[in-house]
């Protein structure tokens, strides 16, 4: 038996997975998203 | 006139030949030396591993790009420095031999004002015993490593729909390996992939990894401010893993890999043995292997080079404790303490020790990640240094341009799975790349500004990172306003 860690670490729900892939939601998360890297790009340059 | 040798055309000797040829007058040239015909946008081999995209969609030959922009392109490797000149011909130079076919071997000394080595690593799969494509696993290192590592993917899928079960292991092949990122990111590809042809529940997927900690990454691991908690990100890789069904072994070196069996050792000083069917292993890294000489013709490569082959830059070398490492350690104009017009970009540059805090087994064998410089910060170091050297060509005294790891922040989108609507990618950023524990003591970043979220956003931007940074590469209008 391969020495495999054991991950313990909390799993997601199925409303969390839903919402990782619901179009609406993700819009909104692409700005959001999008608008940090921005400020990490403008900070780093 | 002056002229702006640049060795290497990755991510970063690309950016600052393609800044330097843009600043620089139409009177002063700039010439890219690279042995390999074609740019490879990196970060996208990932998809190609997994059979989604074609090699094609990932590379670009340089040759037309440069002649349209006037820059003079060599297709060739660089052998030796002589930043002194050589005997009475007192001009820096570099000797290199031409790579492009009819034309292996003939060598030619091309003389420079400026010289950046950005000639990124050697993939040193010999530092394991039966490592890479030469050998007994696979690799996305490079545009055709990935098409083998795709083709050998796609063997392993047809089994299993005809029933097979299969382990595929994905992860690092040596203890001092970097890049545990880029092996994360084809893990969860690959899983992605095997739902998605239908055959998820006839493999055992394994990511085999020389981290302390899954989430680690080279960079010390990150705290992420997510739900109300602050949280390592440990927590968020190790579910991942778990909801996706994938094992991992961490806090390992691997020995050797035979036709289907790796050998591992871990840092508790225990040895087993990893049955694989298909394996992704990423190599060490090491400096090309480049050699300086003085103008006597006396081998200056250790004053030029460190032990590993990376170019030592104004970086603190001082070998100290992990306790007394500072962000202030890390170079900020990546210029050459031996020669002021000699300079290292990207990888090619020497890291003054890693970021991770460093593990050894009692037997002394080192177990714990490379520091890794990814696209980002190479392409910014190379766009930084080919300001300095146009200041420097202008009159400015030394380097005008600083950008240290320490004091710049990274976004990272990692794909975990390529669909337009079911696909979802980890978008991260982190500031600063080195946690500065002086400035921020309890976590070492600045929490505004490090972040983790998994989804299908994360993954249109991998798309547009994809489309925008292939056609930033290919220098088409616009393409400076383009950030790295």
């Amino acid at each position: 038996m391969p020495p495999y860690l054991r991950i313990d670490a909390p799993k997601p729900t199925r409303g969390t997975l839903f919402m990782r892939t619901f179009l609406p939601w993700q819009l909104v998360r692409f700005a959001w998203i999008n608008l940090k890297m921005f400020r990490i790009i403008a900070k780093s340059h | 006139m002056a002229r702006v040798v640049i060795l290497g055309a990755g991510i970063s000797g690309h950016t600052a030949a393609a800044f330097a040829r843009k600043w620089l007058g139409r009177g002063d040239e700039v010439t890219v030396v690279s042995p390999s015909p074609t740019y490879n946008w990196i970060p996208s081999n990932i998809w190609v591993g997994v059979g989604l995209l074609p090699k094609s969609s990932v590379e670009f030959e340089l040759g037309p790009v440069y002649r349209k922009v006037g820059i003079d392109f060599k297709q060739a490797r660089a052998v030796a420095l002589h930043p002194e000149g050589t005997g009475s011909d007192g001009r820096p130079a570099v000797e290199i031999e031409w790579t492009s076919s009819g034309e292996t071997g003939p060598r030619e000394r091309v003389h420079y004002d400026f010289l950046v080595n950005a000639t990124g690593p050697k993939l040193n799969f010999a530092a394991t015993e039966g490592l890479g494509p030469g050998g007994n696993s696979l690799s996305v290192c490079t545009a055709d490593h990935a098409a083998e590592t795709a083709r050998v993917f796609l063997e392993n899928v047809a089994r299993m729909k005809k029933g097979e079960r299969r382990r595929l292991v994905v992860g690092v092949g040596h203890g001092s390996c970097t890049c545990e990122g880029a092996a994360f990111e084809y893990v969860v590809n690959l899983e992605f992939e095997l739902r998605r042809h239908g055959v998820r529940d006839k493999a055992e997927i394994v990511f085999l990894t020389n981290e302390f900690d899954l989430g680690d990454f080279g960079v010390g691991g990150m705290t992420l401010r997510r739900g109300g908690y602050l949280t390592p990100g440990r927590v968020f890789a190790e579910s991942l893993f778990a909801e996706r069904g994938i094992e991992a072994i961490t806090r390992a070196h691997v020995r050797r890999v035979s036709p289907d069996v790796i050998e591992i050792e871990q840092l508790n000083g225990s040895t087993s043995e990893v049955a694989f069917d298909m394996a992704m292993l990423l190599p060490p890294f090491t400096g090309v292997g480049l050699r300086a000489f003085d103008a006597q013709g006396a081998d200056i490569t250790p004053r030029v080079f460190a032990p590993n082959g990376f170019m030592r830059v104004d970086a603190d070398y001082e070998k100290k404790p992990y306790k007394e490492w500072r962000a202030k350690d890390w170079p900020r104009v990546y210029q050459s303490p031996a020669y002021r017009n000699l300079f290292a970009a990207g990888i090619a540059f020497a890291p003054p020790h890693a970021i991770s805090e460093p593990h050894a087994t009692a037997e002394g064998t080192p177990i714990s990640p490379a520091p890794p410089r990814t696209g980002m910060p190479s392409a910014m170091i190379g766009r930084a240094v080919a300001r300095s050297i146009v200041d420097m060509i202008g009159g400015a005294e030394g380097p005008t341009q600083p950008a240290s790891m320490a004091e710049m922040g990274a976004a990272c989108v990692a794909s975990a799975g390529a669909n337009p609507f079911t696909g979802t990618a980890a978008s991260i950023t982190v500031y600063p790349i080195v946690p500065d524990f002086e400035r921020y003591p309890e976590y070492g970043r600045d929490q505004r500004f490090t972040f983790g979220e998994i989804g299908l956003a994360g993954h249109w931007i991998k798309i547009l990172l994809h489309h925008m940074f292939l056609y930033k590469a290919r220098l088409r209008p616009g393409w400076a306003l383009i950030p790295e």
